[in-house]
C-alpha cells in the first residue's frame, strides 16, 4: 500500500534520487563519535538545527496565547505561562532554547574556525553561516522584548539607544525601529513582525542554502 | 529504506528463523529515537495547544435576576449581567431573558436569539403576530413558549432557572425542553 | 560526482512530457575513499549517533525547561526604577560600550567602528585568511585574533554580569522575575487566585472623605504612592489593608520597606503631623482592602 503509494509519488517526481542522496551519503570516519570521542564537536552544528527546530514549534505554539499589545501582552504571556496546562514549559523551551542555540551556533562556529573548515571551497558556506549567526541574533533580541515586562522594557530601550548612537542614519534607524518617538504599542507590533515573519524568513532561506551547500561539498576532510 | 529492507530479506529466503538483522536493528533503534524526540519535542506543545478543550468547564454561575413576585404570566424583558473570564480577559456580558410564569406556575425564561440566523426576538413587538416573540430580520415568529411557529428550525432556547429565597437565578442557555 | 561521465552516456527519458528524469531509482552517492578510516552511512548508521547525542541534549533541555520556569518580571512600567540588562548574549556589547574608547566623543568609534571591523572580519574571515594550511597552531595570526576576541567575550561578560550583581545587591532588590514568583508563592499559600487570573477591575479608595487623606497628602506619602493611591514611582496602596495589618504599616512607616522605600516618619512629623495622625493614617490604610468596597 505504501510502496504503491510512494511509486506512484516517484513516477512523477522522481523523487528517490533525492533521499537517497540524503540517506546513503557515506559519513567519514574522522567526524564519527563513535570511532573518535573527539569527533562530537562536530554535532554542534546539527544540534544548532535541533534547537532550531523546537524553537520555531514552540514560537508557533506560543502565538496561539499570545497578544503583541501593550496592554495584553503581558498578561497573555503571564496566563499562558501560569494558567495553561504545560504553559511553563512550552514558553521555557523558547525561553532556554533562545539561548542554547546560541550556545550550540558558538560552539559549532568556533569548531568551524578552529578546524579550518571554511577554507576553499567553503567560504560561501561560513559566510552563510555568519548570517544565520546574525539573524539568530536579531531573534533574540526581538525575542526578548515580546513579554512586554520591565526587564525587557528597558533592555530594548538600551538597544535602541545604542542604535540611536550610530552617526547620520542612527536616529532614523531608532525611529524605524521603534515605529515612533518612544517604545511602547508600535515597537511591540514592530518587533513581534520582524520576531515572527521577517527573521525566520530569511533565516529558513539561509538554512536551505547553508545544507544545501553541505551537501554539494561534503563535510570537510580531517585534519 | 523499504527497497533494503526487501532485497535483504529476500536474500536471507532460506533459513526459517528470522533474526533480526544489524540493519534492521540499526533501523529500529533509528526510529525509536525518532518517535522519542519527536513525542518529547512535541507532547508537552500540543497539550499546550488543547488545553482549552481539556479545561474544566466548570457548572455555569447562576446569576440573580428577578424577584419570583414580579414574573407573570406575560412574558417580561429582564436585563442582566454575566462576568465572564475569557482567557486574561475579564469582561461583563449584557444578557437578556424573557421571564414568564406558565399556568400551573412553572417559571421560565427564554433566550431572545432567534434560531434562525441569530437577530434578537421581541415578546408582541409585531401587530400581526400578538400574543409572540417575532423576528424583525426574516419575520421568524415562535409561541410564548418558544415553538416555532414560521422560518426558524427550532424552538427558542431556555437559560437554567433556579429559584432561592423569592429570587429568579438564571444560569445557562440549554436547548429549550418545554416544547419538545 | 565522479561519476558524471557515465551518466552522460545515459539516455535521458522524461516521464511524460515532464522536465521529470525517469530515473533508475538510485544515485550513487560521493564518496570518502580518498579519507582514511571507515566511513559509513547516514541514515541509519551515522544518523543513530548523531541522534543519540540529540535524545542526551533533549532530555537535559527538558529537565531544564521543568525545573526552571522562563523568568518573567511586572508588567513594563516606563516611570519604574529598573537596572536595565539585555539578554547574556548582548552583555559583552553592551559593557564593551561603557568603556571610554567606546562612548563619549568616541562612540563612533565604538558603535560602528570597532563592530563593524570585527564582525566584518568575522563574517569574511575566508578571505582574509586564504592560507592553505588547517590547522589553528599552523596560522597563528588567525587564531590569536580569535583566542583575543573568546577571551574578551569572557571579560566582558563576566565583568557585566558581576557588575549586576552587585548593583543589585546595592539597591537591595531581587531581580523582578524572582519577585514575581514570590508574590505569586506568597498569594498561592494565602489561598488568593495566581495574580494572572485576578480580574484587573479597579479597588476603589475606602472611605475616601476620611482626614487620613489630608495626612497622606501632607506626609508626602502622595509624591510615590499617587494623589489617588494608585501609585506612581511606589506602589499602588489600593487595597493594601489586604497585605498588610494596621501594625505592620506603621512599621513600614517608621523603618522603610524592602530597602525600596525610606523611612518616611520623621518626613510626617516635620510636616506638623503627630503621632495620633501617623497613627490614623496607618488605620486608615490597613482598611484599604478590596472586597469591603463592595
Amino acid at each position: 500500500m505504501f510502496k504503491n503509494v510512494y511509486d506512484w509519488i516517484d513516477e512523477r517526481l522522481d523523487i528517490t534520487p533525492i533521499w537517497r542522496d540524503v540517506a546513503d551519503h557515506e559519513v567519514p570516519e574522522h567526524v564519527n563519535p563513535a570511532h573518535h570521542f573527539s569527533a562530537f564537536v562536530y554535532c554542534f552544528g546539527g544540534l544548532t538545527f535541533f534547537i532550531t527546530v523546537i524553537q520555531i514549534l514552540s514560537g508557533m505554539f506560543l502565538t496561539m496565547y499570545y497578544v503583541p499589545d501593550i496592554i495584553n501582552a503581558y498578561k497573555s504571556v503571564e496566563y499562558l505561562q501560569t494558567q495553561v496546562a504545560f504553559g511553563q514549559i512550552v514558553r521555557g523551551m523558547h525561553h532556554w532554547g533562545a539561548s542554547l542555540v546560541i550556545v550550540m551556533m558558538f560552539l559549532h562556529t568556533l569548531r568551524v574556525f578552529f578546524t579550518g573548515s571554511y577554507k576553499a571551497p567553503r567560504e560561501m558556506n561560513w559566510v552563510v553561516g555568519m548570517l544565520i549567526f546574525f539573524v539568530m541574533i536579531g531573534l533574540g533580541l526581538t525575542g526578548y522584548l515580546l513579554p512586554w515586562d520591565n526587564k525587557a522594557y528597558f533592555a530594548t530601550k538600551v538597544t535602541l539607544e545604542i542604535a540611536n548612537s550610530i552617526p547620520v542614519l542612527g536616529p532614523v534607524m531608532k525611529e524605524l525601529l521603534q515605529g515612533g518617538t518612544i517604545v511602547g504599542a508600535e515597537t511591540l507590533t514592530r518587533f513581534f513582525a520582524i520576531h515572527v515573519f521577517f527573521l525566520p524568513a530569511v533565516l529558513l532561506i539561509l538554512l536551505v542554502g547553508h545544507f544545501i551547500m553541505i551537501r554539494r561539498q561534503g563535510i570537510s576532510g580531517p585534519l | 529504506m523499504s527497497h533494503q529492507h526487501e532485497e535483504h530479506e529476500s536474500s536471507h529466503k532460506p533459513p526459517v528463523r528470522k533474526e533480526m538483522s544489524r540493519r534492521q536493528f540499526l533501523t529500529y533503534t533509528l526510529g525509536g529515537a525518532t518517535a522519542f524526540m519527536v513525542a518529547g519535542v512535541t507532547l508537552p506543545m500540543v497539550r499546550f495547544a488543547v488545553d482549552p478543550i481539556l479545561r474544566d468547564k466548570g457548572e455555569g454561575a447562576f446569576v440573580k435576576v428577578a424577584e419570583v413576585s414580579k414574573i407573570t404570566n406575560e412574558p417580561q424583558e429582564f436585563h442582566f449581567e454575566l462576568k465572564q473570564q475569557d482567557g486574561w480577559y475579564l469582561s461583563t456580558a449584557n444578557l437578556v431573558a424573557w421571564i414568564r410564569k406558565d399556568e400551573s406556575g412553572n417559571i421560565y425564561a427564554l433566550s431572545p436569539i432567534c434560531k434562525h440566523l441569530g437577530c434578537t426576538v421581541g415578546w408582541n413587538s409585531n401587530s400581526n403576530f400578538p400574543d409572540q416573540y417575532h423576528c424583525p430580520c426574516h419575520g421568524a415568529h415562535y409561541t410564548k413558549e418558544g415553538k416555532q411557529l414560521a422560518v426558524a428550525s427550532k424552538p427558542l432556547d431556555e437559560y437554567k432557572v433556579m429559584i432561592k429565597d423569592d429570587w429568579v437565578y438564571l444560569g445557562e442557555i440549554v436547548p429549550n425542553t418545554i416544547v419538545s | 560526482m565522479a561519476h558524471n561521465d557515465k551518466s552522460k552516456q545515459e539516455k535521458v527519458v522524461f516521464v511524460g512530457d515532464s522536465r521529470v528524469r525517469r530515473g533508475n531509482g538510485f544515485v550513487t552517492p560521493p564518496d570518502y575513499t580518498a579519507y582514511p578510516g571507515k566511513s559509513e552511512a547516514f541514515i541509519p548508521n551515522f544518523l543513530l549517533k548523531e541522534w543519540m547525542v540529540g535524545v542526551v541534549v533533549l532530555v537535559g533541555f527538558l529537565v531544564l525547561t521543568i525545573s526552571e520556569p522562563a523568568p518573567l518580571g511586572f508588567p513594563a512600567d516606563p516611570s519604574a526604577s529598573v537596572i536595565p540588562m539585555p539578554d547574556w548574549y548582548f552583555l559583552f556589547l553592551y559593557q564593551y560600550l561603557k568603556y571610554p574608547y567606546a562612548s563619549g566623543n568616541y562612540v563612533i568609534l565604538g558603535t560602528i567602528g570597532i563592530p563593524t571591523v570585527a564582525f566584518g572580519a568575522l563574517l569574511l574571515a575566508p578571505f582574509l585568511d586564504t592560507s592553505k594550511e588547517r590547522r589553528f597552531y599552523k596560522r597563528p595570526i588567525a587564531s590569536a585574533l580569535m583566542f583575543l576576541s573568546l577571551a574578551s567575550l569572557v571579560y566582558l561578560t563576566n565583568f557585566a554580569w558581576t557588575h549586576y550583581k552587585h548593583e543589585l545587591e546595592k539597591a537591595g532588590v531581587e531581580p523582578e522575575h524572582i519577585q514575581r514568583e514570590e508574590q505569586a508563592l506568597e498569594n498561592r499559600l494565602a489561598g488568593l487566585p495566581p495574580a494572572g487570573s485576578e480580574p484587573q477591575a479597579e479597588i476603589a479608595i475606602v472611605d475616601k472623605d476620611d482626614p487620613a487623606m489630608e495626612f497622606y497628602t501632607k506626609a508626602t506619602c502622595i509624591s510615590c504612592h499617587g494623589a489617588d493611591l494608585k501609585g506612581s514611582g511606589g506602589p499602588s496602596l489600593r487595597g493594601i489593608g489586604d497585605k498588610h495589618d494596621k501594625e505592620a504599616i506603621l512599621a513600614i512607616i517608621k523603618e522603610g520597606y524592602n530597602g525600596k522605600m525610606p523611612e518616611m516618619y520623621t518626613a510626617a512629623m516635620n510636616a506638623g503631623l503627630t503621632d495620633e495622625d501617623v497613627d490614623h493614617l496607618a488605620e486608615w490604610l490597613a482598611k484599604q482592602k478590596a472586597e469591603a468596597v463592595e
